[in-house]
């Protein structure tokens, strides 16, 4: 299987403080993979540096094809090819929700704005919002606006998606709409790194779950064995704790 | 001390400078006048502001309102020259100097005060009073302390406005370091043309006011304020 | 003893005319100073906030030095001391101008600088994420919600800016400071004269900030105080 993503002996300091240590891991085309682990463990670290947001200190990471250079020169590379979906959305709020999804593949793909629009309302329409399209996000409920954030990382027609917690700021109401959508993205065969805490999506979803501890990647296993037999004590001591 | 600038840059300009240096007195006290008078008045009607009295609160607005609205050259040309004619008295250019930078300190400070009072969560009052405490025990041991804290920097950053504040003072005769920096710039004497005199003029405001500046700054900083919060509740009153 | 003869403002039709053309020489001021200040002041804003020191550090002198001394000093400087430095006398209105667009600039420069630091760090971060560059990102993300951060801000300097600008009529510019004193000099109604003016100010003040406010929500429609 194609390789999409190669992370290989990766280390990041913050000052003196390691947050990544050693990272290996290797994600193929078309894989979902759940990251989970407790607060502070370097997850969100660890997507970042995938989309070069952070630049790291030793170690190589691969992103489709490309080799991300340590200090982050060519970072618009990989940020066209590579789309995230944040905690607190970060939509513009200075921007319709279409011209949310537009700005970018006009400015950084060069299209036209007809072009960007019909191409951001195939994807409004697929994460079911076409109708919100001329409304600002303040106007949006929260599982709206996430929404809206993963028909605008889409509208770049990127190679993979990388989620950090896209569910946490939610109202739990609201929490399904958004994975059903992205359960909805993962059977279009979408590349994707979720770090999440929804046991149920990433039972449901992950083709591998990869828990992380203290800047450390502790055990990576399917989600059948990951939740019925993991095989390290800390592992089983934050299940307990996340399924209760 | 003369002699030895005399050495230094010549006796012309020694003797333009100890003008210039002797005439910055009388801009210091106007201003510091203007600070501690314009200061107290505004008190009271931050005080007159907030109380729960609707009459005396209008009152305060308006007064606070008006002071705001009138341009500063204004009140100095109404106090130095429309009431002496009007009113047939004499009064003195320092006395309508002062006035006028005491009124027009008076309201900005109130409105520094009160923004700073406002920028005060409710649910602090609402603390205070669940604690049975009165409004005016609540103002003096909850509110204030917290508000004093974020007034502090821009109390002392409105300093600054009335040092440059009494540089319109001139205009109704009043002898500070502008009246003199212009009688000199306007001599047509060598060596006191207008682009030496009024950066030099320039640099003694700037020296008077710039060390207020950074402790304003410097006094942010330490008490960890966000002066734009501030800023924005100031204009949303004003 | 209260003998208010305000008719005596305009008994001349050359009062009147002299009020009428202040009025409209303020204004016409302070449009042009308040755009052209305002776009001085966020290239000043830029530049003392970039990275590069050859940009930063006379940025920072300039807008120091202005904010920290009065305006008058810097209209004499401009008005009388650069004519002779460059040899050229242009006319005061021009001079006039250029002291206070430059004034402006520096006051509008540290608003802006303000809410360029306000901007929250997810927005230029999620640009980034999208593969915007560095200018788009400045452009179209960070500078438009900066702008609209401390627009509320940028009204008020304006006003208060406004109230400071009569002391151009020292140096003839025949602003409505100007016709009052060219009014009171001839009729001796100094306090009449003045009242009127201060009343004048007064309301232009509001007409400018009520006009200010309301461009502000076209421009702004999106924005929501926090
Ligand atoms: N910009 C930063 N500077 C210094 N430390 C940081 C920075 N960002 C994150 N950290 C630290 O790195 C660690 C990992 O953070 P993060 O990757 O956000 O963890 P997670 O997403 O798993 O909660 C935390 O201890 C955090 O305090
Ligand atoms: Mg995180």
């Amino acid at each position: 299987m194609e390789t999409c993503i190669n992370l290989n002996d990766l280390n990041k300091w913050f000052g003196s403080f390691q947050v990544l240590d050693s990272i290996n891991l290797s994600i193929s085309t078309a894989e979902k993979v759940v990251i989970c682990g407790p607060s502070g463990s370097g997850k969100s670290t660890l997507i970042r540096c995938v989309n070069a947001l952070e630049p790291f200190q030793s170690g190589s990471v691969n992103v489709c094809g490309i080799s991300v250079e340590k200090n982050g020169r060519n970072a618009t590379d990989i940020q066209r090819r590579v789309g995230m979906v944040f905690q607190q959305f970060n939509l513009f709020p200075h921007l319709s929700v279409l011209k949310n999804c537009t700005l970018a593949p006009c400015r950084v793909l060069g299209l036209s704005d007809d072009e960007a629009g019909a191409k951001a309302m195939h994807y409004l329409e697929r994460v079911r919002i076409p109708e919100q399209a001329s409304k600002y996000p303040a106007d949006l409920s929260g599982g709206q606006q996430q929404r809206v954030a993963i028909a605008r990382a889409l509208t770049m027609e990127p190679e993979l998606m990388l989620f950090d917690e896209p569910t946490s700021a939610l109202d739990p109401e609201v929490v399904t709409e958004v994975l059903d959508t992205m359960v909805d993205l993962a059977e279009t065969g979408m590349t994707m790194i979720c770090v999440t805490h929804e046991m149920g999506f990433a039972k449901q979803v992950a083709d591998r779950v990869v828990f992380m501890d203290e800047g450390k990647i502790i055990e990576i296993a399917t989600p059948e064995k990951f939740f019925s037999e993991p095989t390290h004590e800390r592992t089983q001591f934050f299940l307990s704790r996340v399924l209760g | 001390m003369i002699e030895f600038l005399s050495t230094l840059i010549g006796p012309f300009h020694a003797k333009m400078l100890a003008v210039l240096l002797s005439a910055t007195q009388w801009t210091v006290y106007l201003s510091l006048t203007a600070f501690i008078g314009g200061g107290l008045i505004g008190l009271i009607f931050t005080l007159l502001r907030i109380t729960p009295i609707n009459w005396i609160r209008k009152f305060a607005v308006a007064y606070i309102w008006t002071f705001q609205s009138v341009p500063l050259l204004m009140l100095l040309f109404l106090t130095g020259l429309g009431i002496p004619i009007f009113y047939q008295v004499n009064v003195p250019p320092w006395m309508a100097a002062t006035v006028s930078l005491t009124l027009f300190t008076s309201a900005y400070m109130s409105e520094v005060w009160r923004g700073a009072l406002q920028s005060i969560d409710v649910g602090q009052w609402e603390a205070g009073r669940a604690l049975g405490l009165g409004f005016v025990k609540n103002l003096r041991y909850v509110i204030s302390p917290q508000a004093l804290k974020i007034a502090t920097p821009p109390t002392v950053g409105f300093m600054v406005q009335v040092i440059k504040g009494t540089s319109l003072a001139y205009i109704i005769d009043f002898n500070d370091l502008m009246r003199w920096g212009k009688k000199i710039g306007n001599s047509q004497i060598d060596g006191a043309e207008p682009f030496i005199v009024f950066p030099l003029v320039a640099l003694i405001y700037f020296l008077l006011c710039f060390p207020l500046t950074l402790l304003s700054r410097r006094l942010e900083q330490s008490l960890n304020i966000d002066s734009n919060k501030l800023m924005l509740t100031i204009n949303k009153g004003g | 003893m209260i003998d208010l003869r305000f008719y005596e403002i305009w008994r001349e039709q050359i009062f009147v005319e002299k009020l009428i053309n202040g009025i409209g020489t303020s204004i016409l001021l302070m449009i042009l100073g308040g755009i052209i200040g305002f776009i001085f002041g966020l290239a000043l804003a830029t530049a003392r906030g970039s990275k590069i020191r050859f940009l930063r550090i006379p940025s920072a002198t300039f807008i120091e030095s202005v904010r920290n001394t009065p305006l008058i000093v810097q209209l004499f400087f401009v008005c009388f001391g650069l004519p002779m430095i460059f040899e050229y006398r242009w006319p005061f209105f021009a001079s006039a101008l250029l002291a206070l667009c430059l004034n402006f600039s520096a006051y509008y420069a540290e608003i802006i600088r303000a809410g360029f630091d306000n901007v929250e760090y997810g927005q230029s971060e999620a640009a980034r994420a999208l593969g915007l560059g560095k200018n788009d990102i400045l452009a179209y993300i960070v500078l438009p919600q900066a702008l609209a951060k401390v627009y509320p801000s940028l009204v008020s300097q304006f006003v208060f800016l406004f109230l400071t600008t009569g002391i151009i009529s020292e140096v003839g510019v025949e602003d409505l400071t100007w016709a009052g004193r060219y009014i009171a000099d001839r009729n001796f109604r100094d306090f009449e004269v003045f009242i009127v003016l201060t009343i004048a100010y007064a309301l232009l003040s509001v007409m400018f900030r009520g006009v200010l406010t309301a461009t502000g929500q076209l421009v702004f429609p999106w924005y929501r105080e926090k």
